[in-house]
């Protein structure tokens, strides 16, 4: 979560460097990204040596490396980078580097405050594991996959491969070697196959879909299996602020939400993506009526609309009572509001955000290979070479623009009315 | 010498089918086949079964009731052609030695019969499709020869090297186990090894609203990284701004539908959705 009321958001326009002189300055640039705030902007370069290096608004790292690879900025605006040098990967943050090295280093996350920074590592036993702010589980694994951090940033799990498989092992993966491994220990129960972990809101339970014979799944929570079994599962969500766990299953009647392992809502030919809304009352998922034919439904509800390629996940107003989804119809994007689609349609939309009140959506768009912000469907008057997510002030009214126009990076404020 | 011949011998041992005796092969040993059906009960396959051909749809039995085993399939199926035109290859043969028995004898087969059956769906039919064409009733006998090939997938009857790359899906989305960390080393690695010829050949990870999203074959990064080299370089000069998923589901292929794996068929086409919509790339291009 970032502290955004501190930010700068009287100056109504800033350039923050000139990236085409950085492609004429060095040998090549590869990412460019932005902080939250849009002060700073960083690059990886590359030199004639081919060593690569760091570089935050033209201020170049003097440190260089074989490899530099996931750049991003921390919510409070520290730079993270993957560096690999003599055969050992660090973490870099803001131009330091963690002491511990590593084999191979990826998936790096970061808390929503921040605080945390996690990422996977691989051993030079070619075991793997999480690494979180520097310190490495004591356990590793044959293999680890996908990164989940707890909402507090302070606990890590992954999905584990509990035994060394030999090659061609067909009979081995009947006994079923892979769990959840969270702070580095195995739940005592293995599965054929795990995915989809998620921790509860309170970092107490973890949750996720398991595979237990060829054909059936069902959710294991802290390592217990739900009793219900099901055609398939996909991945669950925990209620907020509670260990009560909802996953779209799939039952002889068709696709429905079930919660702890009990149906609570009518069957559809899919349902995914379930999100409940801010005060974890309303729950809402996209779901298909029909082949081809996806919506929003709320409280089991569907939308009266439905569009024929994509919805994607489903965003709450803050006060709750909107819910909007970006969706895909007869090969042009939209957003759709309560059931309601935008009039202007787009060759590219981004996921919208609220303003506070919940009475207008602002989001990036491309249309015709140029970015701009839209208001509510409304296109904006400037457009650019690209395009940030939009960030708005805390109470809504103003737009923090991050974009590259005629080479130049422009941090702009606008006001949500006067885009 | 005579170890040699006995050998020969050894190879020319037939398999003569115990259910239809003029079904005869050569023996050719397969963990997939040989040993997993040691763990099957006659209830357990009869339930499979069961469980797939249900209540027999109405595509189920519009073949089997519309069939007037005319044998006019034969003549478009190449295992068929090649093995000079024995019977038993021939399409209609193969759902008569599979589903159409297990139809007849209500599920009550053994395991013996599943192995046979494993040998005939996954070994002697490439579910083609051409024989469908050939039908003059244009029945979908691929559509049955795939019913069965689940009813083995469920029952884990399967030869070893299609079960293994259909386990490798299952776990690792992609047909070769490649971990995620291989994948994005391999990657890594391609950028690393093109940068003395090019000033900065990319193979750009996670590179979001890019035209396209590249999507090898498994072995593309595991055995054949010159193969992704080659689409980077296409793409470098044909100007393109492309992408790979950093993560999720980056292989293109599906060996989860040639075992009729309902759920991993999902995933995987799913999750090539998915990294779509993250990436927000407009096209998807597919290695073959």
């Amino acid at each position: 979560m970032n502290n955004s009321s501190n930010w700068d958001w009287d100056t109504k326009e800033k350039v923050v460097a000139d990236i085409n002189e950085w492609k004429k300055k060095f040998f090549a640039i590869r990412d460019i990204v932005p902080s939250d705030d849009g002060e700073k902007i960083a690059t990886i370069v590359k030199n004639e040596e081919r060593r690569f290096f760091t570089c935050v608004n033209g201020e170049t790292w003097e440190e260089t490396f074989e490899r530099v690879y996931s750049l991003k900025f921390t919510p409070d605006n520290r730079l993270l980078a993957l560096t690999y040098r003599d055969y050992e990967w660090a973490v870099a943050v803001d131009h330091e580097m963690w002491e511990e090295k590593f084999d191979y280093l990826w998936n790096l996350t970061v808390s929503p405050d921040g605080n945390s920074i996690a990422v996977n590592n691989r051993t030079g036993e070619m075991t793997s594991g999480v690494c979180l702010n520097g310190k490495a589980w004591e356990n590793s694994f044959p293999e680890a996959r996908d990164l989940v951090l707890s909402p507090d940033g302070k606990r890590t799990a992954s999905h584990v491969q509990v035994k060394p498989r030999a090659e061609l092992d067909i009979l081995g993966f009947m006994k079923k070697n892979y769990t959840v491994a969270v702070d580095g220990t195995p739940w005592d129960n293995t599965f054929l196959n795990v995915w989809g972990g998620i921790f509860s809101d309170d970092a107490n339970h973890v949750a996720a879909v398991a595979m237990t014979d060829m054909s059936q799944y069902t959710i294991a929570v802290d390592g217990s299996p739900w009793e219900q079994l099901f055609g398939a599962v996909w991945e669950p969500i925990f209620s907020p602020g509670s260990s009560d766990v909802v996953a779209p299953v799939q039952t002889p009647k068709g696709w429905t939400l079930a919660m702890n392992g009990k149906p609570i809502w009518g069957n559809f030919s899919q349902v995914w993506k379930q999100t409940y809304g801010p005060d974890g009352q309303k729950l809402a998922a996209v779901v298909a009526t029909d082949v081809g034919k996806w919506t929003v439904a709320v409280d089991g509800s569907p939308w009266n609309t439905v569009y024929n390629q994509m919805v994607l996940s489903p965003i709450f107003s803050p006060d709750g009572k909107k819910v909007a989804a970006v969706v895909k119809h007869k090969n042009k994007w939209t957003v759709s509001v309560d059931g309601t689609p935008w009039a202007e349609t787009f060759d590219n939309i981004w996921d919208p955000v609220f303003t506070p009140h919940g009475d207008q959506l602002v989001a990036k768009a491309e249309k015709n290979g140029r970015y701009f912000i839209t208001v509510n469907g409304k296109i904006g008057k400037k457009n650019y070479d690209w395009l940030w997510n939009p960030v708005l002030n805390p109470d809504g009214t103003k737009i923090l623009i991050r974009a590259i126009d005629k080479g130049k990076y422009y941090r702009r404020i606008v006001s949500v009315n006067e885009i | 010498m005579a170890v040699k011949n006995a050998a020969k011998e050894a190879v020319k041992e037939k398999y003569v089918s115990r259910d239809f005796k003029e079904y005869v092969r050569d023996v050719i040993p397969d963990k997939g086949l040989d040993e997993t059906i040691a763990g099957l009960t006659p209830e357990k396959i009869e339930k499979t079964i069961k469980a797939v051909i249900g209540g027999r749809s109405s595509r189920i039995k519009a073949v089997m009731n519309t069939c007037i085993h005319c044998g006019l399939c034969a003549e478009a199926c190449q295992w068929y052609l090649s093995n000079d035109k024995d019977p038993t290859y021939s399409p209609v043969a193969k759902m008569r030695m599979t589903i159409w028995e297990m139809i007849k004898r209500d599920g009550k087969v053994d395991a013996e019969f599943i192995k046979q059956c494993a040998r005939i769906v996954f070994t002697e039919c490439n579910i083609c499709h051409r024989c469908s064409m050939y039908c003059p009733y244009g029945l979908d006998i691929t559509f049955i020869i795939g019913m069965v090939r689940r009813i083995c997938f469920l029952l884990g009857v399967i030869p070893q090297r299609q079960l293994d790359q259909a386990q490798a899906h299952i776990i690792t989305q992609n047909q070769v186990w490649l971990s995620e960390n291989d994948w994005l080393d391999a990657i890594q690695f391609i950028e690393e090894e093109s940068g003395a010829d090019y000033i900065d050949l990319r193979v750009p990870i996670d590179n979001e609203g890019a035209e396209v999203m590249f999507l090898p074959l498994g072995a593309e990064p595991k055995t054949g990284t010159y193969h992704i080299e080659r689409t980077a370089k296409i793409m470098l000069v044909a100007g393109v701004n492309w992408t790979v998923p950093g993560k999720g589901t980056w292989d293109c292929s599906s060996m989860s539908m040639f075992v009729r794996d309902m759920v991993t068929m999902q995933r995987i086409v799913r999750g090539l959705y998915e990294n779509a919509a993250r990436l927000r790339i407009k096209t998807m291009m597919l290695t073959e």
